[in-house]
């Protein structure tokens, strides 16, 4: 018998904004614990650069050739594989909370408020458009004067239509040694390398519990 | 709620929710319960109705406090039933009476509409101004080959995308590159939305030239009904690539001298001189110089447009760049036709490196195209590869042609004919015309009469 799902977070307001809302649920005759974590990510990055690409690739395995601006936000969930806890029996289940975030052109309280609470971010500019990763530094600055804790991958995408050139390379290089980053080139397109970025946010957004 | 605020939120036809200081929903309105895009059940949490507010359970608190006037979130984006996007502004404030929050929910679909269109045209428009910065570069890697002669003409564009005023004219036989070069050239020099216009001057009849380039007044002559830029017009801040100069019809040569010295144009029927400032890249394939000695091509003219000249390098003096341009076609073709063929054997690149390809790499491209339609393999074989050589040397000894026993359409030998005059002309009508012994309206109406584009 799985006994109903018990939330710690409500009468923790504190607890959330650590680990967001937690649940602890006990499963089968085994004990064994899984607990489940919503973590918020988000994705940055100026216009045309992938984000809204990289999460229907990620979330929905799907590409859609047509360039479609997004306005605001947009917030798709996505429950990453269990994970072992060291040491411990339990198992850790983390749902992902993916912000896709227009690119915005001024940073104002709205945009600060689309960044707030997040535990990590993917940081995205377009390997067909050098300038793109110019933009990215500004960026990944202001969403971690916000969460200054918060894990951060770099990514070049669209590597289909280009690969990382001299130039771009050593502007990813750049900056992830910035902001202390591991980075990737990816396709939303093929789907390359779009699952090893995410995994390795969740294992950069350290301890699940 | 103090219901006059009720009655006001609904008049605005904003939804509302009620929760306490544990964020669990206690109470929704009627609009609400209407959204099913948004809002939970009374009970219900609140982070699970609107995870967009995970992560801000901090913010929260702080407004149920008091600590905090508000929070809001703009443009939040779900999922209506019917398939569209709906938009919400979301903004919670504190609730006095229940010690816990309220979240307005104002629905701004239209508004964001609006929005993303603004943005698209904003976003697509410096899209392809990069996009066309990106060509001008990349185009210059187009211009394949290792060859001495090759990167003495990459080094010749680089220098001359210092100086992007400077008139170009472009020499060289058929299918060497004269049109890809002289892309490059606008693209390394020019601002990445410069125009640059080309226009054939051996594609158009005589009577219609002039009226393209320098453009039409309205009722200039009894069909102009409306007045018409010309290209050099639409060319302003830009190039002009005037291909087959040499086709130009000797009046309309000093005209467009006269353009050219003094930097402005009229347009037909007109008085009034247009200032144009345009960079001119002219190409063809004649002997200018012989052409100014048969007082076909103005003197004059050719002085003004020999300002800097290239000779761009016939394929056969290229060597090994023969083999880097053939498999830079093979992957071309490979993609368009989505086949795997990934090689030429021995024999084929020894074919290839002996060829004198006339047509240059015109020629080859089709000879690869040809060979790459009917490849079964994944590599191209010699006998694959069919030269026109072979057609050559037939049309050297007319006079040994005999109608076959079985008997011949005319009409097929002359289409035939046709398309090899095209082919060993590099598609210019002008000199396939000259190789027929026909005149180009002959021509063109035999290419109508056989369906020829």
């Amino acid at each position: 018998m799985i006994p109903k799902a018990k939330s710690i977070g409500k009468s923790h307001p504190v607890a959330l904004s650590i680990c967001s809302f937690l649940q602890i649920s006990q499963s089968g005759a085994m004990f064994c614990f899984m607990i489940a974590i919503k973590k918020k990510i988000c994705l940055l990055g100026t216009f045309a650069v992938g984000k809204t690409s990289t999460v229907e690739r990620f979330v929905y395995s799907r590409f859609n050739e047509r360039y479609l601006t997004t306005i605001g936000v947009r917030v798709s969930q996505k429950l990453m594989p269990p994970m072992a806890v060291p040491g411990n029996s339990a198992k850790v289940q983390v749902n992902l909370l993916i912000w896709d975030i227009a690119a915005m052109d001024r940073f104002d309280a709205v945009v600060e408020n689309y960044y707030r609470g997040a535990a990590g971010a993917i940081a995205l500019g377009d390997l067909t458009r050098p300038d793109s990763f110019g933009q990215l530094a500004e960026i990944c600055s202001r969403f971690r004067s916000i969460n200054p804790e918060a894990a951060l991958v770099i990514v070049g995408n669209k590597s289909d239509l280009q690969p990382p050139n001299a130039d771009t390379a050593v502007e990813i290089d750049q900056l992830a040694q910035q902001f202390g980053a591991p980075a990737f080139t990816t396709s939303a397109k093929s789907g390359e390398n779009v699952d090893a970025v995410f995994s390795r946010l969740v294992r950069e957004m350290g301890a699940p519990v | 709620m103090n219901p006059l605020l009720k009655q006001i939120l609904a008049a605005r036809r904003i939804a509302h929710w009620q929760f306490d200081a544990d964020l669990n929903i206690v109470a929704r309105d009627r609009l609400a319960k209407t959204m099913p895009s948004l809002g939970n059940e009374p009970g219900g949490s609140l982070l699970a109705a609107f995870p967009e507010l995970v992560g801000s359970e901090d913010a929260l608190m702080a407004v149920i406090r008091g600590e905090r006037k508000d929070l809001r979130l703009e443009y939040v984006n779900r999922n209506a039933t019917d398939g569209d996007p709906s938009y919400w502004h979301l903004m919670v404030l504190a609730d006095r009476a229940t010690d816990g929050g309220i979240l307005l929910a104002e629905e701004v679909s239209k508004l964001a509409r609006l929005q993303q269109a603004y943005n698209q045209q904003r976003y697509e428009h410096v899209l392809l101004r990069q996009h066309a910065a990106l060509r001008g570069r990349f185009l210059m890697d187009s211009i394949l080959g290792d060859s001495p002669a090759i990167c003495d003409l990459r080094d010749k564009i680089k220098t001359l995308s210092k100086v992007p005023t400077a008139t170009v004219l472009l020499l060289g036989e058929s299918g060497t590159g004269k049109n890809l070069t002289a892309r490059v050239i606008h693209h390394s020099a020019m601002p990445p939305d410069a125009p640059l216009v080309e226009i054939n001057c051996g594609a158009l009849p005589d009577n219609l030239i002039e009226a393209e380039l320098f453009g039409v007044e309205k009722g200039a002559f009894t069909h102009a009904t409306a007045s018409r830029v010309g290209l050099l017009e639409e060319a302003a801040g830009g190039s002009i690539f005037l291909d087959e100069i040499g086709e130009l019809p000797l009046n309309l040569q000093a005209k467009l001298l006269s353009a050219l010295e003094s930097k402005t144009i009229r347009r037909l029927g007109s008085n009034r001189a247009i200032r144009v400032n345009v960079r001119i890249i002219a190409a063809t394939n004649r002997d200018l110089q012989a052409e100014v000695a048969a007082q076909r091509f103005r003197e004059d003219l050719f002085y003004r447009l020999n300002v800097v000249s290239l000779t761009m390098p016939p394929l056969r003096t290229l060597g090994e760049d023969i083999l880097t341009i053939a498999h830079h076609l093979l992957a071309v073709f490979n993609m368009e036709f989505k086949k795997k063929v990934d090689a030429f054997t021995a024999a084929a690149e020894e074919k290839l490196r002996h060829y004198h390809w006339p047509g240059n790499v015109r020629e080859l491209s089709n000879c690869i195209e040809r060979a790459m339609i009917f490849a079964q393999g994944t590599a191209i074989d010699a006998p694959e590869l069919i030269l026109s050589e072979g057609i050559r040397v037939a049309a050297e000894s007319v006079n040994d042609w005999s109608v076959p026993a079985d008997g011949i359409d005319l009409d097929t030998v002359e289409r035939q004919l046709i398309l090899s005059a095209l082919e060993r002309a590099g598609r210019n009508k002008s000199k396939a015309a000259r190789l027929l012994g026909l005149s180009r309206d002959t021509l063109r109406y035999r290419l109508e009469k056989y369906n020829i584009t």
